[in-house]
């Protein structure tokens, strides 16, 4: 064996180690989308919608007393479905929100062993006293009675993408279901009707803002002062629950009658042939339908089980909040899986608020090598548009793009708009040509980015930031502040790194615009599509 | 002296452990694997069955679950055999690939309909449903009338339920117990008369819109009753699905049935069509599987624990073992499915 060889696999090994010592125990990776529980026995991959960290407790309880390994990877359910599609190896099992994206996704019969382990309802979940004065207290609404209130400019509300999470998804199909009058089921000719396209892109100019998943929507909504969200009846009641606790008003569950859908929450194996895997998820889905943890479940605002909540349970949905687990929920006809998919790449490429990005990208001379090839690429992998639509990421022409080229100051800027797929190109282009060098500034860029912002109305955009850097700056957080109040507008500064990074200044950013760090050199295609999900 | 006795003691005492070993030795279990409708998911992870097919034929049986229509397009490397859920299947295996090494029928079952009970009350104060003996019927030329005339779940006293009334099936083109709910309202929409190559283009357009206000469908069975079970009767009032699946569901979960048995309903429709599950082999292994299906014993497991009518044990009398109300010691009215020209029409129709 050559010495070299030896050297390559003692990195190697090295390599593995380090990565098997992070968080072994039920602890974060940094800011990614990962959290694992236990040590030691099978280990279990699980893909779920980002809903499921509220059971995060539930599945540490598990690992704690057996010898299993649980590692979660939570992203929107309409990603999982892109990955069931992709023929993923990755995951051992798949836990989205509604079992419509597993078999949508699933092409080649690899899922089996999926059980639905709670049910809820996507609701509209509206501040109690705009809900009293838009009349829908106590009341049966339709989906046209709250588009009424959109349109009129008196409901604003916040939901997640509908390319890349269930309740986003569900909304915006309970939406083109309303607008096109309530057909029996939504067709391929109802979704080429000009004027439901206009009233549709209208309507979604009522969102605040967005996600690429359910929990991060909670989580975001209950940092800002948003009117209203689109999400499950859990998350709203669990949000309801910390709303109560700090003393601000908790939110009023709308059941639309003609616009409904459910999640149904299903866990399901990814079979790849091995025994033991498949008796330690067997074994871990029991533990979840077990009469015990359904309970759990129940105290979380799920519903679940074939008899309804149990009477241990029946304060944790709460009538005063509009809630009414005796009603049948009677949910709309999903559309055809063509259908479905026409509506989510119209929606990504016409119908949703046009995004206005800042890039700011870093070209200081610590990201001299690594760091500046990871930014070329990214910029290429959204710029591209072939690139971009692999992802459902295509740009939308009416979007606004800004690059902002900095190092210790603003080495050059570019703004793109409209954004056609020529000036795309061209934009792209200038970026793959800009090397690096010099000290560095981000807070310095970033203003320059808010100054951007001062001319255009922003009622029209989803705005934001997004910073691609190795995090470590010079200049003044306190400047950027200054100027961020100054603007006094909601707009996240989102942060993907590279190179050598260091998290620290980016995430104190990230929190202060109530925004997230991502880590551009593990998964560029995730971050970027966690990014565009907030955009 | 004494060592040479010994010594032959210890030789007698290694052959009797030889011979010994390679009798009582547990007999070595050959795992096959082949593509399996759904429904019989439940049968092939019976633990009885397991040991059974282990121990008797050396016998594993793996599966991949696919719709009884996508499996016979399915890739089919390394598989040893196809188990779907009807004869159509077999038909277009015939026809797209040619005649299978073997293939026999295993075992049958009714399709029916399955609700709760405020929809089955409703469905009979509407005169669609009726009850002889404590068994529930629907009839289906009725119900294909009510179907055209595009009425209402609010029509026949039930506002809570939110569009026209409907059955959700799977999907017809890629699974059997949709495909076959196909066939029989494409019968009952030609008055009750199989349809055939020629009358299936009179009902082609009613049964078309019939599907496609469904929208989304599944694609296995086992998906649609367990998603019947638990999404309520808000989102799933009534299905098509096979009779054998109520039946499993008494029998594998006691406890649950016990909490939501009196809720659920069974109805057969006037007439129904029989799904029989045949198994296609594809190489000699599937050859031999069949051989061990057929055996008495395992014919047994299938009916008493996953309720699988078989015609072999003569044990379809005894329907009190599975604690399921109306449920039909022999099925009578059965029509038989269109032919697979026809079907293949009615699915190229359906794909569209």
């Amino acid at each position: 064996m050559s010495r070299m060889r030896i050297i390559s696999i003692l990195v190697a090994l090295m390599l593995l180690l380090s990565s098997c010592a992070f968080g072994s125990d039920g602890g974060k990776k940094s800011d990614s989308n990962k959290s694992r529980f236990g040590s030691g026995g099978e280990l279990l991959r699980i893909v779920s919608g980002s809903e499921n960290i509220e059971l995060e407790p539930l599945i540490k309880a598990y690992t704690d007393n057996n010898k299993v390994t649980i590692e979660m990877t939570y992203m929107g359910s309409v990603d999982i479905m892109r990955q069931l599609k992709s023929n993923t190896s990755e995951y051992d099992a798949v836990w989205p929100a509604s079992s419509i994206w597993i078999s949508m996704g699933d092409k080649d019969f690899r899922v089996k062993h999926t059980e639905s382990t709670s049910l809820s309802p996507v609701v509209f979940g509206i501040k109690k006293s705009l809900a009293e004065s838009m009349g829908f207290v106590g009341k049966r609404v339709s989906i046209n009675d709250i588009m009424a209130k959109i349109k009129s400019g008196e409901l604003k509300f916040c939901m997640t993408s509908a390319t890349q999470s269930n309740s986003g998804a569900s909304a915006y199909l309970g939406f083109l279901s309303g607008l096109s009058g309530n057909p029996e089921v939504l067709t391929m000719d109802d979704l080429q009707n000009s004027k439901l396209r206009e009233d549709i892109t209208g309507l979604l100019q009522g969102v605040d803002r967005s996600s690429g998943s359910s929990e991060w929507l909670k989580t975001l909504f209950l940092q800002g002062d948003y009117d209203a969200m689109v999400n499950y009846e859990s998350l709203i009641i669990t949000s309801n629950q910390e709303l109560v606790a700090r003393g601000d008003e908790p939110l009023y569950v709308v059941y639309p009658y003609d616009g409904l859908s459910i999640s149904d929450s299903p866990l399901g194996y990814i079979d790849c042939g091995n025994q033991k895997k498949e008796e330690a998820f067997l074994n871990f889905q029991n533990y979840l339908l077990s009469e015990k943890v359904q309970s759990d479940l129940q105290k979380l605002g799920r519903r679940t089980g074939f008899e309804g909540v149990f009477d241990e349970n029946k304060g944790v949905f709460k009538g005063e909040w509009g809630i009414d687990t005796e009603r049948i929920l009677s949910p709309i006809k999903l559309p055809t899986a063509e259908v479905i998919m026409e509506a989510l790449n119209l929606y990504q490429r016409e119908f949703r608020k046009p995004s206005l990005s800042i890039y700011c990208l870093d070209f200081s001379g610590s990201m001299y090598g690594k760091g500046e090839r990871g930014v070329k690429e990214a910029m290429d992998l959204i710029l591209d548009q072939t690139k971009a639509s692999e992802l459902l990421l295509q740009s939308n022409p009416r979007e606004i793009n800004q690059v902002i080229f900095f190092n210790s100051g603003i080495i050059d800027t570019a703004i793109i708009d409209p954004s056609t797929e020529e000036a795309l190109n061209e934009l792209n282009a200038k970026i793959q040509a800009q090397s690096a060098g010099g000290g560095t500034d981000i807070y310095k860029a970033m203003i320059r980015g808010l100054e951007t912002l001062k001319s255009y109305d922003l009622d029209q955009y989803n705005p934001a930031i997004i910073l691609l850097t190795d995090g470590v700056s010079a200049g003044y957080f306190e400047d950027f502040i200054i100027a961020y109040e100054e603007l006094g507008q909601d707009i996240p500064v989102f942060s993907i790194m590279f190179g050598d990074a260091d998290p620290t200044q980016l995430k104190e950013i990230a929190d202060y615009t109530r925004a997230r760090v991502f880590d551009g050199r593990e998964d560029l295609a995730s971050a970027f599509r966690s990014v565009k999900g907030y955009n | 002296m004494k060592t040479k006795w010994i010594g032959l003691g210890i030789l007698i005492l290694t052959m009797v452990a030889i011979i010994g070993y390679f009798v009582l030795r547990p007999r070595p279990v050959d795992p096959i694997i082949g593509y399996l409708g759904g429904e019989k998911i439940g049968l092939l992870e019976d633990e009885e069955f397991k040991s059974e097919m282990a121990d008797k034929f050396g016998l594993e049986l793996l599966y991949k679950k696919a719709g009884s229509l996508d499996m016979v397009r399915a890739d089919k490397t390394g598989m040893s055999y196809l188990f779907p859920a009807s004869q159509t299947a077999l038909e277009l295996y015939k026809s797209e690939i040619g005649s299978p090494m073997r293939s026999e029928i295993i075992l049958n079952t009714p399709l029916v309909l399955y609700t709760h009970t405020m929809v089955r009350d409703s469905l009979q104060q509407s005169g669609l449903v009726s009850e002889t003996n404590g068994s529930y019927f629907m009839d289906m030329d009725k119900f294909s009338a009510a179907v055209k005339e595009g009425k209402t779940w609010a029509d026949i006293g039930l506002p809570e339920l939110y569009g026209s009334i409907s059955v959700k099936t799977t999907d017809p083109t890629k699974s059997n117990s949709g495909n076959m709910f196909a066939g029989l309202m494409a019968n009952a929409m030609n008055g009750g008369v199989v349809v055939d190559s020629e009358s299936v283009y009179n009902v082609l357009p009613d049964l078309k819109e019939f599907f496609s206000r469904m929208g989304y469908m599944d694609t296995s069975s086992a998906d649609l009753f367990s998603q019947f079970l638990k999404m309520g009767v808000g989102a799933y009032p009534m299905i098509a699905a096979y009779e054998n699946q109520i039946l499993e569901f008494a029998v594998t979960q006691p406890d649950t049935w016990q909490k939501v048995g009196h809720d659920l309903c069974i109805i057969y429709p006037t007439p129904t069509v029989y799904s029989s599950h045949v198994m296609i082999a594809l190489d000699i292994k599937g050859y031999e599987a069949i051989d061990a299906l057929m055996d008495p014993a395992i014919q047994d497991i299938a009916w008493k624990s996953h309720g699988f009518r078989t015609g072999i044990s003569g044990s379809q009398t005894e329907t009190e073992i599975f604690g399921v109300d109306g449920v039909l010691t022999q099925v009578t009215g059965v029509m038989p499915m269109p032919d697979f020209k026809t079907m293949d029409i009615i699915v190229k129709e359906l794909s569209n």
